[in-house]
């Protein structure tokens, strides 16, 4: 491939769980400003390949490089802080904290959490919640949720819920941005929104990766997309290509 | 009157003890039972650094609440590391341990204790001058702790409680915060115990038993778990009290297990009618770093 070096770039990738494989060798590029699709059927492995480029699992072998850095053996909280910002499937909200808490505590960069910092340098610590509280009355005007900031996330309707999860990830600046079923029980005006924010983060110069049962949603979106099953990847091409292929559609839809 | 200030001190010291161990169970989420080893570390530290080495007793306690903090740091990194469950049965193993060691050793007085603690302060004005220390140690606790766990710090504690795994993928260092909230925390009942040793001039083995933390749990449970002023109401309830049945003038066969009925009774009451605690609100959860978003409404135009 030519051209500028793409933000992920996953090598040879292989992880299992005793005899379950998750990852068979799976190479995958993204790059810069790119949507790309990753379907597949359920237990196809495509949640633990965000997993395994996250950091919540590591790998038995093979590689991962964002920006160009090899990040394989970088643990959970220092890959987010590298740039990989991921929602959740279960979307796992700080269920006990209101919306403008759970967007708070998101940043990669986060001085409060230095027992010293707070302490000591009380003055850098309140500049960063000052700059964070900003960046995310931001995100949630973006996002059509500006009312709902002071809100407690578990009271808001499941959609604006997913939406809370996808503004968390975007309190984080970095160059990659996962999104595990994003669709998934979202419909409506929510809908709408998610989409409209996904091409808005790409096109600002981000590389993304979904992960989404909802074909319609990634036929739009993406222009790439990636086929797995079992752990490895069947095919890579354009969506519509991809559709057209009997043998996929037959695993997919479970022929 | 002397009577009345000896209680003062005693709550005080207790506050001081509740209050981390708030901090640590309540706050953080960390489930150790081995709160009174970390008091006897700092008790005996402290003792042992001004007896055998002229250490000036206030150098001596806070000496003695790093060696606290430092052997909890030891436990959490070795516990922790595998999974938050194995703190509960590694706190366990530590506190029978490191128990029996000072029990066994000449160096710690072995099962007798040490009586030579020197005395710092002597004079008619010793017991209110105790008292306004170990009561300005308490305010200085629950104001550091209230500080920590709002703001901030407080807003990463309820996130890691809440969601262990998000909260790490979102960059944030669960297992060092845990670290530091257990090492305060055990630190600050070292400090209690440097204390404690200095005002009695005595420590033995016996005052550090397991069961002590139940006792430290309940003035906790029973005030509010993970609110700043729960343990402070917890502690002198439960040690003004059980003063007061002493005025019934039972026989110490008859006392010691009323007092254990009256503890166990309140602790089932309060689990039933009011989880939250005294001071907690009617919600059973604990909350902390609730510090409102302040401007965040009407930001949407």
């Amino acid at each position: 491939m030519s051209g500028p070096a793409p933000i992920l770039k996953v090598d040879k990738l292989c992880k299992a769980f005793g005899g379950i494989v998750v990852a068979d060798n799976v190479d995958v590029t993204i790059d810069r400003g790119e949507i790309l699709g990753l379907i597949g059927p359920n237990g196809a492995g495509k949640t633990s390949l965000f997993n395994l480029v996250s950091g919540v699992l590591k790998p038995d072998s093979g590689a991962i490089y964002l920006d160009g850095a090899l990040v394989t053996g970088d643990p959970l909280y220092r890959r987010a802080r590298s740039g990989v910002a991921r929602t959740w499937q279960n979307m796992m909200l700080f269920k006990t904290m209101s919306v403008m808490e759970n967007l708070l505590i998101a940043p990669r960069d986060y001085p409060g959490e230095k027992i010293g910092r707070l302490l000591l340098m009380t003055g850098r610590v309140r500049a960063a919640e000052q700059a964070a509280k900003a960046r995310a009355l931001g995100i949630l005007d973006r996002l059509e949720l500006g009312r709902a900031a002071d809100a407690n996330v578990t009271d808001l309707p499941f959609g604006h819920q997913k939406l809370i999860g996808l503004a968390r990830a975007l309190m984080n600046d970095g160059s990659l941005l996962l999104l595990d079923e994003p669709m998934a029980g979202v419909e409506g005006a929510a809908y709408e929104t998610m989409q409209r924010v996904v091409r808005e983060e790409a096109a600002s110069g981000r590389a993304v990766c979904v992960v989404e049962h909802n074909v319609s949603f990634i036929k739009d979106l993406c222009t790439r997309a990636v086929f797995m099953a079992q752990g490895r990847i069947l095919e890579t091409g354009s969506v519509d290509d991809l559709l057209k292929s009997k043998v996929l559609t037959d695993l997919y839809f479970g022929v | 009157m002397e009577y009345i200030l000896n209680i003062g001190v005693q709550v005080a010291i207790f506050i001081i003890l509740a209050s981390s161990y708030n901090l640590v169970i309540g706050y953080g989420g960390l489930a150790s039972v081995a709160h009174p080893i970390f008091y006897a570390f700092g008790a005996y530290g402290a003792s042992l650094l001004s007896i055998h080495f002229g250490v000036p007793a206030v150098l001596a306690v806070v000496a003695g609440g790093l060696i606290a903090a430092l052997a909890s740091v030891a436990l959490a990194l070795s516990s922790l590391r595998v999974s938050g469950d194995y703190l509960l049965i590694a706190s366990l193993g530590f506190q029978l341990g490191f128990l029996q060691v000072i029990r066994n050793f000449d160096f710690t007085g072995g099962a007798g204790g040490l009586s030579t603690i020197p005395s710092t302060i002597t004079g008619a004005y010793r017991t209110p001058a105790f008292l306004a220390l170990t009561v300005s140690c308490a305010i200085a606790t629950v104001w550091l702790i209230s500080r920590i766990v709002q703001g901030p710090y407080g807003r990463a504690i309820t996130a890691m409680r809440d969601e262990e795994l998000a909260f790490t993928a979102l960059g944030r260092n669960a297992m060092s915060i845990k670290v530091v909230v257990f090492a305060i925390g055990c630190g600050i009942a070292g400090i209690a115990g440097g204390l404690y040793a200095f005002y009695y001039q005595y420590v033995s083995p016996d005052q550090y038993e397991v069961l002590q933390s139940a006792a430290i749990l309940t003035m906790v449970v029973l005030g509010g778990m993970g609110t700043t002023w729960g343990p402070v109401v917890g502690a002198i309830l439960l040690i003004a009290v059980p003063q007061a049945i002493t005025f019934l003038n039972l026989p110490p066969s008859v006392m010691a297990p009323v007092q254990g009925i009256i503890f166990t009774s309140l602790v089932l009451l309060f689990l039933f009618l009011r989880p939250s605690g005294l001071v907690g609100g009617s919600g059973s959860k604990p909350k902390v770093g609730s510090e409102s978003a302040t401007g965040a409404t009407g930001a949407k135009t």
